[in-house]
């Protein structure tokens, strides 16, 4: 499936993409993208030259949020210089409280090629962050995650190492409502295991949780028999187990769940499940999403399913 | 008042295209079309001096679809074939007896040089019957149809008529002299196509950061005794292996190949998208969103047709039009034809735009309506108004 299109909004705002020459409208309203094409990276030039030049727009410092787009067409660039320049810059943009760092089209660079690198002096810089998101997990590491204000975490990869998910089961993210990862495919870089989810299923982290969602995976069955009876699902609004492989076996586990069934919204979409299955959680008294549903490809005999994100 | 033309196609008679091209004819009030039979023309059974009349309108269409016409391309195209592969050796092609032989296998990827070599020669048979008609007019002209299918020579064409297009970087004979002239131009990613191909029939994108490797292709290698064998499929595989991926890229390059550079493709509604414009009479008229999500776009592969009214709503008016242009532009390298299906890419945010393709025969685009009329219409419609 991949991903085909640039963020139309984060946290709660549209995104708009700046220029040079161009001025920075509406930054209470927009969020400014910052991003190379093709082109420009083509012709040497350097993101963060870009970013310096926003930063002498007028209305910068007026920016809530900001969209980090690709700096790299070649994979021969990490994120560091992008989070060590956001760091620098953290007193000209004292109104920050998004910052998505990584909005790279499967076009511009597959996911499992971007390289990120370590994230957590942003979350430092930046004590009123409120929405943090990263795209790629090849080189992501995010500290100790412990941060007051933050209410959105997503983390977006292709194949999600089961370290960064331990360091979310010992955080400290008193304020979390929306926690989303990717987990992706064990080709890929993908090592967590249901066991990795245990403090986070537990409830006992993330007392204002309201979303969680543990996409793209690869164990999608496994994971949601887990979830299925987990103590943070009486807590959560919305559950997304979309954009992985589940299929029958595990979607069951979600009709015969009655914290499930007391949910606002389940989201499945791109699924393996059959017709039947989705007639049947359809009819669940909560709003559910299963649209987008796979076949499996049959190769050499066997039925091979597999994540909408990964390569 | 109603001007009145004879149309001649010459054609598979059974062919889709044939059967809308004469509905169109019918709507617009005029005479169906004399067809003339591929099979015909090849085997000598028919001229076109005995079919074409005066002030006729002739129109040639796409051989394709028909397994016997197929072979014969393929047998027109043997002698040449061969000589080119004495002179410049590495390339594949078949004997008329292997060719006797072959039967039908759906996807199978036939020597294309070869194909093209015969299409040649069918093409310069049909210029040469014409000559020997009475004065008539051509909707698409041999020599045009020749380039449109021959991509190198083509996209040099565009390239020198200043038309944006992606950076060609010629035809490697193999993987080793891709990754060469890759490194030359410092292009880490392409498009692999056959040269004379068409319908996204082998095609790989490629791209690699120096140290890993990605190809994604609708091909499947099959090796069938000591010969490796290509088919197309719908479904788009990823390989990682470089020497997996050298290997299908070896194998294509011997049906000769034509690489560009791989420019990222804009999204729409979630997936990447190009656009197939058809532009007729000079206009760019008839256009589809052809909506995918791996970087092959074309509709036979299950791909998804877009909401274009909504995609123009997305795009700066100056932006589309400025790409409507250059599909345009495109056209005028090709005066004797009066139509051509354009695919056109955007970059993401729209902001720039590449021809990747002229289609000679890429107007079959049944339900697109332009000013209320489908391409055909609006083709036959075009050619009545010319009338003098």
């Amino acid at each position: 499936m991949a991903i085909q299109e640039h963020l139309q909004e984060f946290a709660g705002k549209p995104v708009a993409n700046w220029e040079p020459g161009s001025d920075f409208q509406n930054p209470g309203g927009t969020l400014a993208r910052i991003s190379l094409d093709y082109d420009e990276y083509d012709q040497k030039q350097k993101w963060l030259d870009k970013f310096a030049a926003f930063l002498e727009d007028p209305n910068a410092s007026q920016s809530t949020g900001l969209v980090v787009g690709p700096w790299d067409f070649e994979s021969s660039e990490d994120s560091s210089a992008i989070v060590e320049a956001l760091v620098t810059a953290r007193d000209r943009l004292p109104n920050l409280t998004a910052i998505f760092l990584g909005d790279i089209l499967s076009e511009e660079n597959e996911i499992s090629w971007i390289r990120q690198s370590d994230v957590s002096p942003l979350l430092d810089a930046y004590p009123a962050l409120e929405y943090f998101g990263v795209r790629g997990g090849d080189g992501l590491s995010v500290g100790a995650l412990r941060h007051e204000r933050l209410k959105t975490l997503i983390i977006q990869t292709g194949g999600l190492n089961a370290d960064i998910v331990r360091a979310i089961g010992k955080s400290h993210l008193p304020q979390l409502e929306h926690l989303e990862l990717w987990l992706g495919d064990s080709g890929y870089g993908a090592t967590t295991t249901v066991e990795d989810l245990t403090p986070i299923l537990s409830g006992q982290l993330f007392a204002s949780l309201r979303y969680l969602g543990l996409r793209n995976s690869e164990i999608a069955d496994e994971i949601t028999r887990a979830v299925a009876t987990a103590p943070i699902v009486e807590r959560i609004k919305t559950l997304d187990l979309s954009l992985g492989t589940l299929s029958d076996e595990g979607a069951q586990a979600l009709l015969e769940s009655p914290a499930v069934a007391k949910l606002e919204k389940l989201d499945i979409h791109y699924h393996f499940c059959s017709d039947e299955m989705v007639e049947k959680l359809q009819q669940l008294p909560i709003e559910v999403d299963a649209s987008d549903s796979q076949q499996p490809y049959q190769y050499d005999g066997e039925s091979q399913r597999y994540v909408a994100v990964s390569e | 008042m109603r001007h009145s033309c004879g149309f001649v196609i010459v054609a598979n008679p059974d062919s889709r295209r044939v059967a809308l091209f004469q509905e169109s004819l019918a709507r617009l009030g005029q005479k169906s079309a004399r067809v003339v039979a591929y099979v015909d023309l090849l085997a000598g059974r028919t001229h076109l001096s005995e079919v074409v009349r005066r002030g006729d309108v002739v129109r040639i269409e796409s051989p394709g679809r028909d397994w016997e016409v197929e072979r014969s391309l393929l047998c027109a195209g043997v002698d040449a074939a061969f000589s080119e592969d004495v002179q410049e050796g590495g390339s594949e092609w078949m004997s008329r007896g292997a060719l006797q032989e072959l039967h039908f296998e759906r996807g199978r990827v036939l020597p294309s040089r070869q194909w093209y070599l015969g299409w040649c020669q069918v093409l310069q048979l049909i210029e040469c019957q014409l000559t020997e008609c009475p004065p008539h007019r051509l909707m698409n002209c041999p020599a045009d149809i020749t380039l449109m299918f021959d991509k190198p020579r083509c996209h040099e064409l565009l390239a020198r008529s200043g038309v944006a297009t992606p950076r060609s970087l010629g035809s490697p004979a193999c993987f080793d002299d891709l990754v060469t002239r890759m490194k030359e131009v410092n292009c880490r990613r392409v498009f692999i196509k056959l040269a004379h191909g068409s319908s996204a029939s082998g095609i790989v994108a490629y791209r690699t950061d120096g140290e890993r490797h990605q190809a994604a292709t609708t091909i499947e290698p099959v090796r069938r005794g000591n010969e490796l064998l290509l088919f197309n499929t719908r479904r788009i595989r990823v390989h990682q292996d470089v020497a997996a991926i050298a290997e299908t890229v070896d194998a294509l390059c011997r049906h000769r190949v034509h690489v560009e550079e791989w420019l990222p493709k804009a999204g729409f509604a979630g997936r990447t998208f190009d656009l197939r414009v058809v532009v007729i009479n000079g206009r760019a008229q008839h256009t589809v969103v052809r909506l995918s999500r791996s970087p092959m776009t074309n509709l036979h592969l299950l791909n998804e047709r877009g909401d274009v009214a909504a995609l123009r709503a997305r795009i700066q008016s100056q932006l589309w039009e400025s790409a409507m242009q250059t599909c345009e532009a495109a056209m005028t390298c090709f005066p004797g034809s009066l139509y051509s299906g354009v695919d056109l890419l955007f970059t993401p945010n729209f902001k720039k735009h590449a021809v990747l393709e002229v289609n000679a025969f890429g107007d079959l685009l049944p339900g697109v309506l332009c000013d209320g009329l489908d391409t055909y219409s609006a083709q036959v419609r075009a050619v009545i108004e010319s009338s003098g």
